[in-house]
């Protein structure tokens, strides 16, 4: 049993030094207060391509990549995805370790992981990036609420049970307990609903095709189509005909307070002392948080809204454009 | 050399065989490892819901409040759920829960446990809720697997955190300790084991602080708690029917300062209280209780902690060489303690016997049984007085309205007075109180250093000015003021300017540090007061009766905290513009404690201020309230001069 202990442990370690190798420390700007200068990158070429997370330690010409090994480099940035938050550097060697980002692998809840980063700047010179294990929290989407969390990406994560987002952590690697790529560690990002740091990791899945555009040059910045865009126009309270009641607490409940006869609101129902708990699956706080959330729906769809009354949830639909005005919309 | 060579070879190979060998055994370890945990997170999934609120307040308890969806678990197939209290601490108007299977349904919040922390929520299921296997805590061993179960992200799955069990039987018992990472992200969630039974709930917990948000600040630390799902089904019937769970309280005071050293001996009871009531009272042994030997004071209080307020306990106490065994049902709170009052200030002399009255305080009780100064009380209900601290003690476990009878000499004659107690005065002295001592004077034996001191102590750094005035007066002690001054700090010269004529007048130890931070104090210097009264303490001959902790702005805040921590030794709190960071705990029988809040009309903190007032009334303690004219400032001369002169009177009786 010993003998098995001691061997288990070996064999980690022996992948801990195999992902060692292919782990990069990169410095650029930064270095003021709450701004480390540093943060980490993959080697995901044999001859220096070096797949890092896309910040403001990039912003200089002058980028330094520490190899595992203790050689400095000079990095030349190839380009970038800003929707990603992903940036691919090049610098000038050959026949290095590296990570093929084909044969990076999915994991699942409850998979035990490894993350390799340089968090926080503590291993300096050639000592090798910090290793923290940790589990699969959950494979979930960021997208889930607007603001929620300060990124642009809006694709799947792996939410982790161990701190590994810290200063300095971004842009390193999670693998398996084989040594596995599984995914690149994201920047800091705070839960604005919980108000609890988030630790996770971008998919590889998510970043290939973005980062073979960019080493072949091929990569153009493209809109996120699924951005959350604002209508030209917008349906508001005043259009579904919905009177809430006076917002004066910093979280008011909506609950309505008037509807106007014949408006849409009235058609489909709705009635006063009813509370507006969902518009279509988004869940609704505040009179404030329903307002802003109506911008978002242009006022030719549908607004999909889930009321609570009397301790029951309903479901109604509100058709702005043709319940106000059905006969314009048929003319030619 | 060949041979050891061949032999050499021959190992390595041996060793890579052996090696690929365990590398594979331990990837399949590994693989079944992950299988066992995600199939104990499949056997609960379908009971852990999400839990959305809509409305509620954004703050709580200063602590900025999430929106965010929160976790639950089905604990009956009619609909009941649980989760943490600290979910619905900032009172949400209404309650969603979202089902393991996607479906919404609203929620009414039935009960809450104030003691472990969860409620009970019932949703209207048309279908019978999947409820899961609950782990019996018998079979819990410290170190086993441990996963925290929660459903606040944007996925069909739940999320997992994985650790062990840390701790069993942690704070008075209510809770499992374990290292998994517990957060907003899990509380309400259920803890695992390894064979997807529900071990307990996730809640933030302190073992030295309770309210709602307490622990929060170690989510994700490796320290996190759950109460053990046997103690919820064990009180769920009673949550099922809408009935609030109380922490249960005995109204029992044990001997200190140290509850972890030596028997649990009682000091006081409170006046109505459910011990009182059982026939227990002060000098009593704790030997048992629920047939549980007691050993130390500190197991009392975990014992009682663990019981909900109308639970029954059994005590045994020893009462001398009798051993008694009282049944108690402990209440949900006391009525709030009131200090006895009978209207005198004491001569601080080291008379053998008796207590030399100085001043008579007009329409006091004293006054009324026309007890004047001069006299000297020679006993209290029959027994000899032994001294001054001795009968403070006394009359202060007594409340307003209590008799005693007091036996008071006056030259040759000895009169027996039968007196009413009133309570402590909010007044400020008169200027003409007679001096407290003789004025004979003799030097101590051992003579420290008086004048202006140094009191830095090696653990903190801060620089602690003291004033210490000379040799007191035959057998008189000197008081302490701890002052901790507002924004800027303070100059060393006209502080003692200030401070040097009083504390000579009044015999008082000035003590005046310097905090490390200039914009001010932070909570945490309550600790740099406490390690300074010890020093004072060790060196100079103190008067217990007059300790006080003094501070201006966030000073007074910081002399407030101290002041209401540390009530084993201070007596009284000056707070000059400043409000109470955390609501005063209740008044103790054992210690008295004096309050003086100082404010201006255009205070910043004006509202605070007279919020903190009110409720330190309401808690019984004796408030003076100085007010400072319109705008906000530190006290002037004549006023810090009155506050000594305050100070003068605290050993009053």
């Amino acid at each position: 049993m010993l003998l098995f202990a001691t061997t288990t442990f070996a064999s980690l370690s022996d992948t801990i030094d195999q992902v060692q190798s292919k782990i990069v420390k990169i410095y650029g700007a930064g270095g003021y207060r709450g701004m480390e200068a540093y943060q980490s990158g993959i080697l995901i070429s044999p001859d220096g391509h070096i797949l890092t997370a896309y910040s403001y330690v990039l912003d200089t010409d002058y980028i330094t990549a520490v190899l595992a090994d203790g050689r400095h480099f000079e990095a030349k940035l190839v380009g970038a995805d800003p929707r990603l938050e992903i940036a691919v550097l090049k610098i000038a060697a050959a026949e290095l370790p590296y990570f093929d980002l084909h044969r990076a692998v999915k994991a699942a809840e409850g998979e035990r992981v490894m993350a390799l980063s340089n968090l926080f700047g503590v291993a300096v010179g050639d000592e090798p990036v910090s290793v923290q294990r940790g589990t699969i929290s959950v494979v979930a989407r960021l997208e889930a609420r607007r603001g929620v969390f300060e990124t642009p990406y809006r694709g799947p994560v792996y939410v982790l049970d161990v701190t590994t987002n810290n200063p300095g952590a971004a842009g390193g690697a999670l693998v398996t307990r084989r040594g596995e790529l599984i995914g690149i560690l994201g920047k800091e990002l705070r839960n604005s609903l919980n108000n609890t740091w988030l630790n996770y990791a971008v998919p590889i899945d998510e970043l290939r095709r973005s980062v073979e555009e960019i080493r072949s040059g091929k990569f153009v910045a493209q809109r996120d189509p699924q951005a959350d865009k604002k209508p030209r126009r917008s349906v508001d309270l005043g259009l579904l005909g919905i009177v809430l009641v006076p917002d004066v607490l910093e979280r008011t409940p909506p609950f309505v307070d008037r509807v106007r006869p014949g408006s849409p609101a009235a058609r489909a129902g709705i009635r006063p002392d009813d509370l507006i708990v969902l518009s279509g699956d988004h869940l609704i706080q505040s009179c404030k948080a329903l307002r802003s959330e109506l911008e978002y729906i242009d006022y030719e769809d549908e607004v999909k809204l889930t009321l609570l009354r009397d301790q029951e949830l309903l479901q109604v639909t509100l058709r702005p454009l043709r319940d106000v005005n059905p006969p314009k919309k048929e003319q030619p | 050399m060949m041979g050891t060579k061949v032999f050499g070879c021959f190992l390595l190979l041996a060793a890579s065989c052996c090696h690929v060998a365990a590398v594979r055994a331990a990837d399949d370890a590994d693989a079944q490892e992950q299988a066992a945990l995600q199939a104990a997170v499949n056997r609960v999934a379908p009971a852990v819901v999400q839990i959305e609120t809509v409305g509620g307040q954004e703050k709580v308890e200063g602590v900025l409040f999430g929106t965010g969806p929160t976790t639950g678990l089905a604990v009956d197939p009619r609909g009941y759920i649980v989760s943490s209290a600290f979910n619905f601490l900032n009172k949400p108007t209404s309650i969603l829960v979202r089902l393991a299977d996607g479906r919404r349904k609203s929620a009414k919040l039935v009960a809450s446990d104030h003691s472990r922390m969860v409620v009970l929520l019932k949703i209207e299921a048309e279908k019978p809720l999947p409820v899961c296997e609950i782990a019996p805590q018998h079979e819990m061993r410290v170190g086993q697997w441990a996963i925290a179960v929660g459903r606040t992200f944007e996925s069909e799955q739940p999320n997992m955190t994985v650790g062990i069990l840390s701790a069993v039987e942690r704070i008075s018992g209510k809770a499992l300790q374990t290292d998994a990472a517990v957060s907003p992200n899990n509380y309400g969630g259920p803890l695992v084991d390894i064979r997807g039974r529900v071990m307990g709930i996730l809640v933030p917990l302190s073992p030295d602080a309770s309210g709602g948000v307490a622990g929060m600040e170690w989510y994700d630390s490796g320290i996190g708690f759950a109460i053990p799902m046997e103690q919820i089904r064990q009180v769920l019937p009673r949550l099922e029917k809408g009935e609030d769970l109380h922490p249960g309280v005995a109204g029992i005071h044990l001997k200190g300062p140290n509850l972890y050293v030596g028997p649990a001996v009682i000091a006081a009871c409170h006046p109505q209280c459910p011990a009182t009531a059982a026939g227990i009272r002060a000098g009593d042994e704790i030997v048992e209780i629920d047939g549980r030997r007691i050993v130390r004071g500190v197991e009392v209080k975990t014992a009682i902690g663990r019981h909900y307020a109308g639970d029954k306990m059994r005590l045994t106490v020893l009462r001398g060489k009798e051993r008694l065994e009282r049944e108690i049902t402990l209440a949900e709170t006391l009525e709030p303690f009131q200090h006895g009052f009978l209207g005198v200030l004491p001569m601080r002399t080291a008379e053998e016997k008796g207590v030399t009255v100085r001043y008579v305080y007009p329409k006091s009780p004293a006054a009324a049984a026309g007890i004047a100064a001069g006299d000297t009380l020679v006993s209290l209900g029959g027994k000899p007085i032994a001294g001054r601290i001795e009968m403070i003690e006394q009359i202060s476990a007594l409340e307003p309205g209590a008799a005693v009878e007091v036996e008071v000499r006056r030259g040759q004659s000895l009169r027996n007075l039968k007196i009413v107690l009133a309570s402590l005065p909010e007044l400020l002295p008169p200027s003409d109180l007679p001096p407290a001592t003789d004025v004979r004077k003799q030097a101590e034996t051992t003579a420290p250093r008086v004048g202006v001191v140094s009191m830095k102590t090696p653990e903190y750094a801060n620089e602690v000015l003291g004033y210490v005035p000379d040799a007191p007066a035959s057998g008189s002690p000197r008081g302490v003021v701890v002052w901790l001054h507002g924004r800027g700090g303070f100059d060393r010269k006209q502080l003692l300017a200030e401070w040097k004529p009083l504390c000579d007048r009044y015999r008082v130890i000035l003590v005046a540090p310097k905090s490390k931070n200039p914009a001010g104090w932070m909570a945490t210097d309550a600790a740099l007061v406490d390690r300074l009264l010890t020093e004072v303490n060790s060196k100079y001959q103190v008067d217990p009766a007059r300790v006080v902790v003094d501070g201006y702005e966030s000073g007074g805040s910081i002399a407030l905290l101290s002041a209401f921590s540390n009530r084993e030794s201070i007596r009284a709190v000056a707070a000059v513009e400043a409000a109470p960071l955390t609501p005063p705990l209740e008044n103790e029988p054992l210690h008295r404690l004096a309050v003086y809040m100082a404010s201006a009309a255009k205070s910043p903190w004006a509202a605070a201020i007279e919020r903190a007032v009110a409720t330190m009334r309401q808690m019984k303690f004796p408030v003076v309230v100085k007010k400072l004219g319109t705008a906000s400032r530190d006290l002037n001369a004549a006023e810090l001069a009155e506050l000594l002169r305050w100070i003068d009177t605290l050993d009053r009786i």
